[in-house]
C-alpha cells in the first residue's frame, strides 16, 4: 500500500518533463519540422533554469521562465538553420544534442552538482491526505497541473484555431498551403521557436523539480524518449499524457524497486526506460495504419524554388 | 523568395535563386569561409576561457603536425576515428542514420573480451578471432534497427540511439558484476594477455590497429567505389523510390549497409579494447559516435576523404586532450568544437546551392 501510494505520488514528476518536451515536439512536427536536438535543448533549459534559480533569489518561477527562454533561443536557431538555410534536419538535430551537452559542460561548471530546494509540492488539507490517490492527485507541484493545462491549450490551438489549422497544413502539404497564401517558412520558424520553449521548460523542470540539481548530461536520453513518445502519441497532445504516464510510471518505479530490495540487478533496472521506449516504437509500428498519422511533410524541407 | 521580415528593405527585397552550377573556386571558398568561421568561433570560446592564442597555435599546429611524438599520437588517435567515420559513411550513404555507433563499439569490445576472457582459439589466432567476434557482435547490434527499419519503418535514429543506452548499461552490469577485474576489484574488465593485445609496429606508440583501419578502408573503398553493391547503394541513397522502381533490392541494400556499418563500429571497439585500454571499460566509446557522424558528414561519405578528415579530427582529439589537462577544460570541449564546425559547414551549403540577389519590385 505504502509502495503504491509512493509510486503514484512520484509518477507525475517523472511524467511531466516528458509530456512538456513531447508537446513542444508535437508543435514542431505538426509544422513538418523534425527536431532531434530535443536532448540538447533540454540540457540548456536545465542549466539556465538552475543558474536563474540560484542567481536570481531562488525563484522557481524565474528558473522556469529563463529555462524556456533558453529553449526559445535554441529553437529559433534550429528553425533558422533548417527552415531558412535548409540544412539537413537529422544532421542539425544530432549536432544540437552535442552542442547542448558541450555548451552546458563548458559554461555550467560553477553551477554543476549544487543541490537546490527547487519547487515544492502543494498541500491541500484533507484532499492531499486521501489514502493512495491523495498525493497523486492533490500533492503535486504547480507545474504538473500547468502541464495539463498546456496540453489542453496546445490541443485547442492546433485543432480549434485558424492559426493551428494553417500550421498543420504546413506540415501536411506545404505546396498547397503556400498556394493558399500561407507563409510556410514563417509558420515553421514559429513552430520551431514555440516548440523550443516547451522543450526548454521541460529541461528546467528536470533540474528544478525532479532532480533539484544540475548534473552534466542529466537528461539521460529523455529528449529521445520524448521523440519516441510523440510517435506513440500519434502526434496528438492528449495522448502524450498517456505516454508520459507510461514512461513516468516506469521511471518512478526504478527507485521504488531499488528501495524494496527486489533482487533485480540495478543496471537492468536502469535499462528499463530505454527497453520500454523501443517496445513502444515497435508497438506503434505494428499498429494497423500507423504511419498514416504522421504529418506528411515531416522532415521534408520546403523550397518553393525547387518546386517541380 | 524569403518573405520573412526582409520586406522592410524599401522597394527592394532579397530573393534567392537556385544556382544552376557553381564554379569550383567559389565552392571551395564558401567551404573554407565556413571552416574559418567555425574555427574562429571555437578560438573565441577558448580565448574566453582564458586559453592563450599562442598555446592554441602550439597545441593544434606545432605539436600535432610538426613533432614526431605528436604526429604519432595523432595517428594513434585517428585509428578508431577512421573506423567510426567509415562506419557512419557506409550507413549514411543509404540514408540509414546510424546513431548507434557507440553501442556497436561496446558490443565489439564485448565480443573481443569474450574471446580474451575465455581464451577461445589458439594464441596465435587469438587476435583475428577477437576481430571477427567484434565484427559479428557489431553486426548483431545493428541488425535489430536495420530489420525494424526495412520491415516496420521504425525510425532508426531513435532505435539505434536507444540501443546505445542499453549496451552501456549492459557493460556496466558486467563490469560491476561478473566481469569485474579480479585483481584490483575495479569496475573494468580483466586485463588482456599479451597475445590478446595489438602489438606496436615499432615507431613511437603506433600499433597494429593501423592495419585494421587500413584493411577496413580498402574493403570499404572497394565496395563503395568499385563493386556493384556500392553503385546500387549510391542509387538507393540518392533516390530510393526510383531504385525500387527499377527493381533494386532496396531493403537488402539498406539493411546490408546498416549491418556493414555495425561491423566496422564493432572493429573500432575491438581496436580500442585491444590496443589502447587492453580491457573492456565503460568509458571507451565516449564521444566516438558523434565523431563518426561528423567525420562522415564532413567527408561527404567518401572513403578517401573520410580518412583525411579522421586524421584532422585525430589532431583535434590530441590537442583537445592536452588543452583539457592544462586549462582544466571539460570533456565536452571536443564535442562542442565539432558541433560548431558542423553547423557552420552545413549552413554554408545554402550558399553553394542558392544565390542571394537584391531584386527591385517589378522584377520577376
Amino acid at each position: 500500500m505504502e509502495f503504491l501510494t509512493n509510486w503514484l505520488a512520484f509518477m507525475p514528476v517523472f511524467a511531466a518533463p516528458l509530456v512538456l518536451a513531447a508537446l513542444g515536439l508535437i508543435i514542431n512536427e505538426r509544422a513538418g519540422i523534425l527536431n532531434l536536438g530535443a536532448e540538447g535543448i533540454m540540457l540548456c533549459g536545465a542549466l539556465i533554469g538552475i543558474i536563474s534559480y540560484i542567481e536570481l533569489g531562488e525563484s522557481s518561477a524565474l528558473g522556469f521562465i529563463f529555462g524556456s527562454l533558453a529553449g526559445v533561443i535554441l529553437g529559433f536557431v534550429f528553425g533558422f538553420l533548417v527552415v531558412v538555410l535548409r540544412t539537413n534536419q537529422v544532421v542539425t538535430g544530432i549536432t544540437f544534442v552535442i552542442l547542448g551537452s558541450g555548451l552546458t559542460g563548458l559554461m555550467g561548471i560553477p553551477w554543476v552538482n549544487k543541490a537546490v530546494s527547487g519547487i515544492t509540492p502543494i498541500y491541500i488539507p484533507h484532499l492531499t491526505d486521501i489514502p493512495i490517490i491523495g498525493r497523486f492527485l492533490f500533492g503535486q507541484d504547480i507545474l504538473v497541473y500547468v502541464t495539463i493545462i498546456f496540453v489542453v491549450f496546445v490541443w485547442l490551438f492546433l485543432y480549434r484555431t485558424r492559426t493551428g489549422l494553417e500550421l498543420r497544413a504546413v506540415g501536411e502539404n506545404p505546396q498547397a498551403a503556400d498556394a493558399n497564401g500561407i507563409n510556410v517558412e514563417a509558420y515553421r520558424l514559429l513552430a520551431a521557436t514555440i516548440g523550443g520553449a516547451f522543450i526548454g521548460l521541460s529541461g528546467a523542470y528536470l533540474a528544478l523539480a525532479m532532480a533539484k540539481i544540475f548534473v552534466l548530461d542529466m537528461t539521460q536520453g529523455r529528449g529521445w524518449i520524448a521523440i519516441a513518445l510523440v510517435i506513440f502519441a500519434r502526434w496528438m497532445p492528449w495522448r502524450a499524457i498517456i505516454g508520459g504516464a507510461l514512461f513516468g510510471g516506469i521511471e518512478a518505479l526504478i527507485p521504488r524497486l531499488k528501495a524494496t530490495g527486489v533482487p533485480i540487478p540495478q543496471y537492468y533496472l536502469e535499462m528499463a526506460p530505454y527497453l520500454a521506449t523501443l517496445a513502444v516504437l515497435i508497438y506503434a509500428a505494428l499498429r494497423l495504419r500507423s504511419g498514416q498519422d504522421a504529418p506528411k511533410a515531416l522532415g521534408i524541407p520546403y523550397v518553393r524554388e525547387d518546386r517541380k | 523568395m524569403i518573405s520573412i521580415s526582409l520586406n522592410f528593405i524599401r522597394r527592394r527585397r532579397l530573393t534567392i535563386e537556385v544556382r544552376q552550377r557553381i564554379s569550383l573556386g567559389l565552392h571551395v571558398s564558401i567551404l573554407l569561409g565556413a571552416l574559418f568561421f567555425g574555427i574562429g568561433v571555437c578560438i573565441a570560446i577558448l580565448l574566453g576561457r582564458g586559453v592563450e592564442l599562442s598555446s592554441i597555435y602550439e597545441e593544434f599546429i606545432v605539436f600535432t603536425f610538426f613533432d614526431s611524438a605528436g604526429i604519432s599520437s595523432v595517428i594513434v588517435e585517428s585509428i578508431p576515428l577512421v573506423l567510426v567515420g567509415l562506419a557512419a559513411a557506409v550507413a549514411f550513404r543509404v540514408n540509414f542514420w546510424n546513431i548507434g555507433i557507440e553501442g556497436q563499439m561496446f558490443m565489439g569490445a564485448i565480443g573481443a573480451s569474450v574471446v580474451a576472457l575465455f581464451d577461445i582459439g589458439p594464441e596465435i589466432l587469438r587476435l583475428p578471432i577477437m576481430f571477427i567476434f567484434a565484427a559479428i557482435f557489431g553486426i548483431f547490434w545493428a541488425s535489430g534497427p536495420a530489420i525494424l527499419k526495412v520491415r516496420l519503418n521504425v525510425n532508426e535514429v531513435i532505435s539505434t540511439l536507444l540501443l546505445n543506452y542499453i549496451a552501456y548499461y549492459f557493460v556496466l552490469n558486467q563490469l560491476f558484476g561478473p566481469w569485474k577485474d579480479p585483481r584490483d576489484k575495479f569496475p573494468h574488465g580483466e586485463q588482456y594477455d599479451i597475445a590478446e593485445r595489438l602489438p606496436a609496429i615499432g615507431w613511437e606508440q603506433v600499433h597494429y590497429g593501423v592495419a585494421v583501419a587500413a584493411f577496413s578502408f580498402i574493403v570499404v573503398w572497394w565496395i563503395i567505389e568499385r563493386s556493384r553493391f556500392g553503385i546500387s547503394s549510391r542509387f538507393v541513397g540518392v533516390n530510393p523510390k526510383m531504385a525500387l522502381a527499377v527493381g533494386l533490392p532496396v531493403s537488402t541494400i539498406v539493411a546490408g549497409s546498416a549491418m556493414a556499418s555495425g561491423s566496422i563500429a564493432g572493429a573500432a571497439g575491438f581496436v580500442i579494447a585491444a590496443a589502447t585500454e587492453y580491457r573492456l571499460t565503460f568509458t571507451m566509446a565516449a564521444g566516438y559516435g558523434f565523431s563518426g557522424i561528423v567525420i562522415a558528414f564532413l567527408a561527404g561519405n567518401r572513403p578517401i576523404t573520410t580518412v583525411i578528415v579522421a586524421f584532422l579530427m585525430g589532431s583535434l582529439f590530441v590537442a583537445g586532450e592536452s588543452m583539457k589537462v592544462f586549462y582544466s577544460l571539460p570533456d565536452a570541449l571536443v564535442g562542442l568544437i565539432q558541433a560548431i564546425i558542423v553547423l557552420s559547414v552545413t549552413a554554408s551549403e545554402f550558399f553553394v546551392r542558392y544565390r542571394l540577389r537584391l531584386a527591385s519590385f517589378g522584377d520577376t
